[in-house]
């Protein structure tokens, strides 16, 4: 066996595995603490850990701070939905052309999509709100969903490309014989072989739509019914006071139905990954 | 009806000429096999019969229509690939009636033209079964189904049988050759392996380094191979190729004397060689007895099957030699031992490595 590990190498491995996961997870776990306290005892001096006070009040309160909350969590599904149905859309046909077609300036086009990821958002902004606003899109779903189409195309693109190129040419050769058009072949052999590459790439698609959202939600959106839970939290900082318990509460609920599509699909995944180990 | 023309087909991939001038006329309901090393372009001249690859120069006619811009399906042409390319997540059935379903056939009749198509390759109790449920042999049966049941003018085979085990080789030939009779279609059939074409094909075309160096019968090629190439390719143990020394050429042939072996007269076509050149006496082994003929060899190795003992040596001359000798041949490993051959046995190849046709090969049984 290759993969056989002394004690000492197990030691590390785990040690190494759990600071990493600590890393990750503690504010996670600093969000949920801090839900569950009453306002008043988040910044008692010294830490409590553990105080007898706990109580999940933040999560009925919060409902009644921020009537619309239940509607900027819809909508942040909504937006990263759309956002990823159309970027699928997109890619598709895209990525085939890139793993399939020969067409001049491939090589090159293909490098400046990945030039184009190389920006982040915050630097097109102005530009962006400039198109925008002179295609008539500010303050609507489509000020944050195009945008968001547009950043993760490339992405898309490279994921999905990669991963049609592994499909056996033979399969199309053999479609092409039996008189199946490119479209055809596309649907019918090339999509149903690709499924696990299609959830991987829609999983970082919706994710990365979801992380992107706030950016475009604050500066594209003013309406407030359109606003998506990112952008919505800001109601919870009041003229007065923030109520720190109430938001975090917010954000976690928030993030609960991603976490839930994404620890579904995770398993999917798995599935999908050896059913779709083909070829002999 | 389908015969197929290849006029000057040519190919190549940049720089690189793959195919030269290739002419073939093939008749209707032929079985024709490709064969020759790998990297001898014959998978090339495939694809481009089958509409997946353009030749570069040259064109191309089935029942004497050009179709060198066709589409496959325009063709009449269907393939079956080397990996038989199946559809992994579609059933059986659905493979099978890929061709069907883009051709748009009503359901009634497609269900039963799969159906038949099932029945000619057993396959009925498996629609229902994915290919990764397969064996080699099924999956293979699958692949011809979704060929056949189109029914084409002309079946293309990319070496099919070189993922099955020996075994099972040997049964899909005599199937394939099976179906050949029954569907009555022209085939073409690509293989490396020479037992394959002298097995199943009514002509054999030698492809090497992208020319055609034969083109014929079986029985053909290995009676009178034209070069040296194919003589060396067809018959198993390879034929033996002895350096010799024209001596004279007669009425009653040509004489020559093989390098550390005997002077022979042999009975072939003496045109173009004058005494003194040298040339090549080819053998083949099971041509090759034991006795008294003036040609001896160090036996090094000496396998014995029972019905004959394959036997393995050098000549004094230093050439390598293989004999197919008979089962209880009294011929022992590191030791001494005398051979014989027939004249009317020997090939003879110049220098250029062309044939001396010979005058008294067997009479062609077809």
């Amino acid at each position: 066996m290759m993969d056989r590990y002394t004690k000492l190498q197990l030691v590390g491995i785990y040690a190494s595995i759990v600071v990493f996961l600590i890393f990750i997870l503690l504010p996670f776990f600093e969000m949920f603490m801090a839900s569950l306290r009453p306002l008043e005892h988040l910044f008692r001096s010294p830490y409590q850990f553990w105080s007898d006070d706990f109580s999940f009040q933040a999560y009925r309160d919060m409902w009644k701070t921020v009537p619309l909350l239940g509607r900027y969590i819809l909508n942040s599904v909504f937006i990263s939905a759309m956002v990823t149905g159309l970027t699928m859309i997109l890619v598709i046909p895209a990525a085939y052309a890139y793993a399939r077609l020969d067409f001049p300036f491939k090589n090159a086009s293909l490098a400046l999509f990945l030039g184009v990821n190389m920006f982040t958002g915050a630097v097109l902004l102005i530009p962006l709100y400039r198109v925008l606003s002179s295609l008539g899109l500010l303050n609507s779903y489509w000020a944050m969903i195009v945008p968001g189409v547009a950043f993760l195309i490339p992405t898309g693109i490279w994921l999905l490309r990669s991963y049609l190129e592994k499909i056996p040419l033979e399969l199309e050769e053999a479609a092409f014989m039996d008189g199946a058009s490119r479209l055809y072949t596309l649907r019918r052999v090339v999509l149903p072989l690709a499924v696990p590459g299609l959830i991987v790439v829609g999983v970082a698609v919706f994710i990365g739509s979801y992380a992107q959202q706030f950016l475009f939600a604050i500066t594209f959106n003013q309406t407030r019914e359109y606003q998506p839970l990112p952008a919505g939290l800001f109601e919870f900082i009041g003229y007065q006071s923030v109520t720190w318990n109430e938001m975090m509460a917010a954000a976690l609920t928030g993030v609960l139905p991603v976490m839930i599509i994404f620890l579904y699909l995770q398993k999917y995944l798995v599935a999908g990954l050896t059913a779709g180990a083909v070829k002999e | 009806m389908a015969t197929l023309d290849l006029k000057s087909i040519g190919k190549s991939f940049g720089d690189a000429q793959v195919l030269h001038d290739i002419e073939l006329s093939i008749n209707d309901k032929e079985f024709i096999v490709f064969v020759g090393p790998s990297g001898c372009g014959k998978s090339t001249l495939l694809r481009i019969i089958a509409g997946l690859e353009e030749a570069t120069t040259g064109s191309l006619l089935i029942d004497g229509d050009d179709v060198s811009d066709a589409h496959p399906i325009d063709r009449g042409i269907s393939m079956v690939f080397q990996s038989y390319a199946l559809y992994p997540h579609l059933s059986v059935f659905e493979n099978i009636a890929f061709p069907l379903r883009v051709a748009k056939l009503s359901k009634s009749v497609l269900e039963d033209k799969v159906q038949r198509a099932a029945e000619i390759l057993q396959l009925t109790d498996k629609l229902n079964l994915k290919p990764g449920q397969l064996s080699g042999g099924q999956r293979q049966r699958v692949a011809i189904g979704r060929s056949i049941v189109r029914e084409p003018k002309i079946f293309l085979f990319d070496e099919p049988l070189s993922n099955l085990d020996a075994a099972l080789r040997g049964d899909m030939r005599v199937e394939l050759s099976q179906l050949h009779r029954d569907l009555r279609a022209t085939m073409i059939y690509v293989t490396h392996d020479q037992v394959e074409a002298m097995t199943m094909a009514d002509r054999i075309v030698v492809l090497n380094q992208g020319r055609v160096e034969q083109f014929g019968t079986p029985m053909e090629l290995y009676h009178h191979p034209a070069t040296k190439f194919v003589a060396a390719f067809i018959g198993q143990p390879n034929m033996n190729f002895l350096p010799a020394t024209v001596t004279d050429v007669g009425d009653a042939g040509l004489c020559v004397q093989v390098d550390a072996g005997p002077a022979l007269v042999l009975p072939v076509e003496s045109a173009g060689v004058s005494a003194g050149d040298r040339v090549e006496v080819g053998i083949r082994p099971e041509d090759i007895t034991q006795g008294a003929g003036g040609l001896n060899i160090n036996v090094s190795v000496v396998e014995r099957l029972g019905g004959i003992s394959i036997t393995y040596g050098t000549t004094d001359g230093g050439t390598r030699l293989c004999a197919a000798l008979g089962g209880t041949a009294d011929i022992r490993e590191d030791q001494k031992a005398e051979l014989k051959l027939e004249p009317k046995d020997c090939h003879v190849f110049d220098s250029a490595g062309k044939v001396l046709r010979r005058r008294q090969a067997p009479v062609l049984v077809e």
